[in-house]
């Protein structure tokens, strides 16, 4: 509607002005002037009639949209007149925003996202650290509390009513393997929750019912609920599952229900559970040993929803307190000086509306830091792109002057160049968005390669639009304004009086803020590429380290004997065979049997006490991993000997039991002694005789792939402990007798060793599943995906940045010589030399890049120092990295120099004076 | 448009102020035929239009009132 009466109001003023010209020219006439006259004297009289036009439109308040379609329109035009230029900026761009895009919409899928759950800014939890799985002592030395046993998340629940509904739910993660019907058995992922976590996070089934309170009541009968993708992929969405029965771990559940379509649960992961279970079935399925049964075992987080008005800074004072109240009644934590520690205890009350913020602690930093980086990459990329409106805007110099001598406002030419720029950024965010849907798609899948319904989008959500667009828009402000604030300040008289010709004499200042800008790209790349450099060492520190242990020719198999219903007393019979079996085939050299594989992310810990000692104190480290082996074990992964014996067939269930050690053991444990010979035990003072240690094994890494080695020692598979007195540690000793790998020591590995394994183990028992199979290196590979994943990345925006700012400086460079082809002929007619020019330009192009140096070399000193807790053995300061970046840099500086020098020292000075 | 020769301004500039008033509902205009039988803009001024020059004139008045006083007084002065 407004609209038509804009576009009436434009032809009524025009018809307003004629008829004025008119009478007033018919007045002339009148007075006896001619006609002609008459007319130039009104028009005279009248003044520049299209800025009287613009000026009153301006009145009406519809001027600026005339002149954005105006200024769009003109732009449109330029731009398609010149396509090579409009595609080196809209890939420029487009590289640029497309890695800033990427990073982002990681950053937004998993540090900025909240829970789809109802309303999750009520939704807080008690702690704010990623402790993980199963702790039963003080937590963190500063007295922060963030894992709970089921009993202490009963008292938190009863002290604070401040907490609409608070649920608990499991810091790790198991798998069961889960039977319906005829299909075959599927491991899948399982989360233990209480029967209030539905409610609490606001969410309810698709199907059937979700998990409810008396869910919790020890003697329900086993319930489960289903993530709806598995329900979808696994199930192929059978509607029949909802109430039938199924069997985990060969114990029947009911399927309660399907989640509802996108709930992940209560964090952002790379493979959600799969199942969630009722903490009361917990020990149907770990039996006598059940965590939930544990007052000490501190294996849960607490998530709850607030009342509204609460304040949270009370609420975590009073939940504190009740910590404190809580333990100073049990004896594990007052006994041996633990009292002393109790008062410092407390719990941190965060947020929880993104969920239990675990995968953000760990990868947040990295993230931050990628996202630094790729905004110096989009600095390198205004820059260049800067740069080349420069020297376009030189080049349209004689345009800008014509433009500015027939009346054109400064603002409106400014307004033009800047309508130019931003399309031309907002052309390269829309390539950019292709660029990240395929990078982030990319970068998740090198970050997470184990993820399955990751709950993070590659594909750019509204959030991820919103930030390419802003950032385009910004990217267009940020290059434009040098070149418009510049050639809006031509003097009109002077551009057109030397039109597109420099005074071949004295220094070229206009190119000044060009080269100010090649200073500034050479700067920021060195930053780049010394970052680049140091990562990329850190990488290869870390995955070429001397492990301990060769993974050359190994290979590890998964598999589950509890799954299947092996009980302790089959798995003599079952182990025996494995190793004959499996020895058997062409090209083995060691079959072994463990339960968890060094470097695979799971591990066991106990606290020591040797024989004729007291318990440890609360501030002692007894802590020591310890693992179940079989009797090739450090055999088939190649770890030696370096004291006393291995195991051996000797070792039975009913010798002595025996341990080996490391020899961080040895020497933490038993310092200034021979180990050999020596007992301990586990937990209790009255078990400290029933390991006697027969061997030490030189050291190699265990858990941590990155740290020292650890206190570590090995109990053989044949040798069950019955001494233990309680439930739950019987248990515990049951549980462990399970093996979940087969290492597989290849002399030369046969190609297809994935189907003669799984043909050897189906032939000893066909309900056997092979959950994984792959070479070991693959495995330990695992442990260093963020680190790869940034070196890559930073690698990537490293490379990406020396081209641009070569590009950059070529550009310069070429531009700098065609603008002086003159003068340059003049001085080779007057004898300069050729080998004369091309030092001239080079020195001009080395001019910049020492400077450029000389700015990055601090500047990368700088960001190394921030990026220090991300090396591995790679000093911040390191000198190599640092002339690495510099050399690689400066020589493909001088090759994006020395091509427009040659072209220079080529100009032929007859050709070049004569097209003066 | 008498302002003698003291003000020499392009007859134009009159149309982005004649606009302006005319958004502020100070004048109305209307397309008539002028007595040389061109189609033409009439001008008028509208009440509030009149108002607002009263008030303005009195302003002005008072403002060129002040600045004389100061004036005169300075050349007294000296």
């Amino acid at each position: 509607m407004r609209v038509f009466q804009f576009l009436r109001r434009k032809s009524d003023l025009a018809e307003e002005i004629e008829s004025h010209l008119k009478m007033a020219i018919a007045d002339r006439v009148a007075r006896d002037e001619s006609p002609a006259e008459a007319r130039a004297a009104a028009m005279c009289e009248f003044g520049n009639v299209p800025l009287v036009v613009d000026t009153t439109r301006d009145q009406w308040g519809w001027l600026r949209l005339e002149v954005l379609a105006q200024d769009l329109r003109y732009a449109l035009r330029l731009l398609r007149k010149s396509p090579g230029f409009t595609l080196t900026v809209v890939i420029t761009l487009a590289l640029g925003i497309g890695a800033n895009t990427a990073i982002f919409t990681l950053v937004q899928g998993i540090l900025l996202r909240s829970l789809p759950v109802n309303d999750p800014g009520r939704l807080y939890r008690i702690g704010d650290k990623d402790d993980c799985c199963y702790y039963d002592s003080f937590q963190n030395d500063n007295g922060d509390f963030d894992l709970f046993s089921y009993d202490l998340y009963l008292h938190f629940k009863e002290a604070a009513p401040d907490f609409e509904q608070l649920a608990a739910v499991e810091a790790g993660g198991s798998g069961f393997s889960m039977r319906y019907g005829s299909l075959p058995a599927k491991m899948l992922h399982s989360e233990y929750v209480s029967g209030n976590y539905f409610s609490t996070l606001g969410v309810g089934a698709y199907a059937g019912r979700p998990l409810i309170e008396s869910d919790d009541n020890p003697d329900a009968a086993p319930a489960l609920v289903l993530n709806y993708q598995t329900w979808q992929a696994d199930f192929a969405g059978d509607p029949h599952i909802v109430g039938a029965t199924v069997y985990l771990n060969t114990h029947p559940f009911t399927v309660a229900g399907i989640a509802p379509a996108g709930f992940f649960g209560d964090r952002v992961v790379p493979r959600p559970p799969e199942i969630w279970l009722p903490l009361a079935s917990e020990p149907v399925l770990e039996g006598a040993g059940a965590s939930v049964k544990q007052a000490d075992t501190d294996w849960l987080y607490a998530l709850g929803r607030l009342r509204p008005g609460v304040n949270t800074d009370t609420l975590q004072s009073k939940l504190s307190a009740a910590l404190r109240q809580w333990l100073v009644t049990r004896a594990k934590y007052t006994e041996h000086g633990g009292s002393a520690l109790i008062p410092r205890q407390h719990v941190v009350l965060a947020p929880a509306g993104g969920g239990v913020q675990k995968l953000q602690l760990q990868i947040g930093k990295s993230l931050r830091m990628l996202m630094i980086l790729s905004s110096v990459v989009l600095l390198i990329a205004c820059a260049n792109i800067a740069n080349l409106l420069l020297a376009r805007g030189t080049t349209r110099r004689a345009e800008v002057a014509v433009r500015m001598a027939l009346g054109a406002a400064r603002k409106r030419l400014i307004r033009q160049i800047l309508t130019e720029s931003v399309l031309l950024s907002i052309m390269g965010g829309v390539a950019g968005l292709a660029v990240a849907s395929g990078l982030s798609r990319m970068i998740l899948s090198l970050a997470f390669p184990e993820a399955r319904n990751m709950p993070v989008e590659a594909s750019p959500s509204w959030p991820v639009l919103g930030f390419a667009f802003l950032v385009s828009l910004l990217t267009g402000v940020i290059f434009g304004t040098a070149p418009a604030w510049l050639s809006s300040h031509a003097q009109p008289a002077e551009a057109l009086r030397g039109v597109n010709r420099t005074n071949g004499l004295g220094v070229d200042h206009s190119s000044l803020p060009q080269r100010v800008l090649v200073v500034l790209q050479v700067a920021l790349s060195v930053v780049l590429l010394a970052g680049a450099f140091l990562m990329t060492r850190s990488l290869g520190n870390l995955e070429h380290q001397n492990f301990g242990f060769s993974t050359a020719n190994r290979y590890i198999l998964e598999f589950d004997p509890t799954g299947v219903g092996y009980t302790v007393d089959r798995l003599p019979a079952l182990y025996r065979q494995i190793e004959d079996r499996f020895s058997a085939l062409p090209g083995m050299a060691h079959v072994s049997m463990v339960r968890y594989i060094p470097l695979g992310g799971n591990n066991w810990g106990s606290s020591i006490i040797p024989q004729g000692h007291g318990a440890p104190g609360a501030n002692d480290d007894s802590f020591s991993s310890w693992d179940r082996v079989s009797t090739h074990f450090l055999d088939s992964i190649g770890v030696p000997i370096v004291r006393g014996r291995d195991f051996a067939e000797q070792d039975t269930a009913t010798s002595q039991q025996v341990v080996i050690v490391n020899q961080t053991f040895a020497k933490q444990f038993f310092p200034g002694q021979d180990p050999i010979g020596k007992h301990f035990g586990l937990g209790n003072p009255q078990y400290s005789g029933a390991f006697e240690i027969v061997g030490v094994f030189a050291n190699f890494k265990m858990t941590d792939a990155r740290g020292e080695v650890h206190p570590l020692f090995f109990r053989p598979l044949s040798q069950q402990f019955t001494g233990y007195k309680g439930g739950d540690l019987k248990a515990a000793e049951e549980t462990s007798m399970f093996a979940n790998f087969i290492i597989l020591d290849f002399t030369t590995a046969p190609k297809d060793a994935e189907t003669f394994a799984r043909k050897t183990l189906a032939a000893i028992d066909p309900s056997l599943s092979v959950f994984d199979f792959e070479p070991y290196a693959d495995e330990v590979a695992l442990n260093f995906n963020q680190d790869r994943l940034i070196a890559r990345l930073t690698s990537l925006f490293g490379i990406l940045a020396l081209i641009l700012s070569s590009v950059g400086l070529y550009g310069v460079m070429s531009y700098f010589v065609a603008r002086r082809t003159s003068e340059i002929g003049i001085r080779m007619a007057l004898g300069a030399s050729r080998s004369g020019v091309v030092v001239m330009v080079l020195r001009n192009a080395l001019g910049q890049l020492v400077v450029g140096l000389a700015i990055g070399f601090p500047a990368s000193l700088l960001a190394s120092h921030l990026m220090a807790s991300l090396l591995y053995q790679v000093g911040a300061y390191d000198p190599i990295t640092l002339l690495a970046a510099t050399s690689v840099l400066a020589a493909c500086a001088t090759i994006a120099g020395l091509i427009p020098a040659r072209r220079a020292a080529s100009i032929d000075p007859m050709k070049a004076l004569r097209t003066e | 448009v008498q302002s003698g020769e003291v003000l020499q301004v392009e007859t134009g500039s009159l149309y982005p102020a004649l606009h302006r008033l005319e958004r502020q509902g100070w004048v109305k205009a209307e397309w008539k035929q002028s007595e040389s039988n061109q189609r033409a803009k009439f001008y008028k001024l509208t009440k509030l239009g009149k108002a607002q020059l009263t008030s303005d004139y009195e302003r002005w008045g008072k403002m060129v009132a002040t600045i004389e006083g100061i004036m005169t007084a300075n050349r007294g002065g000296a």
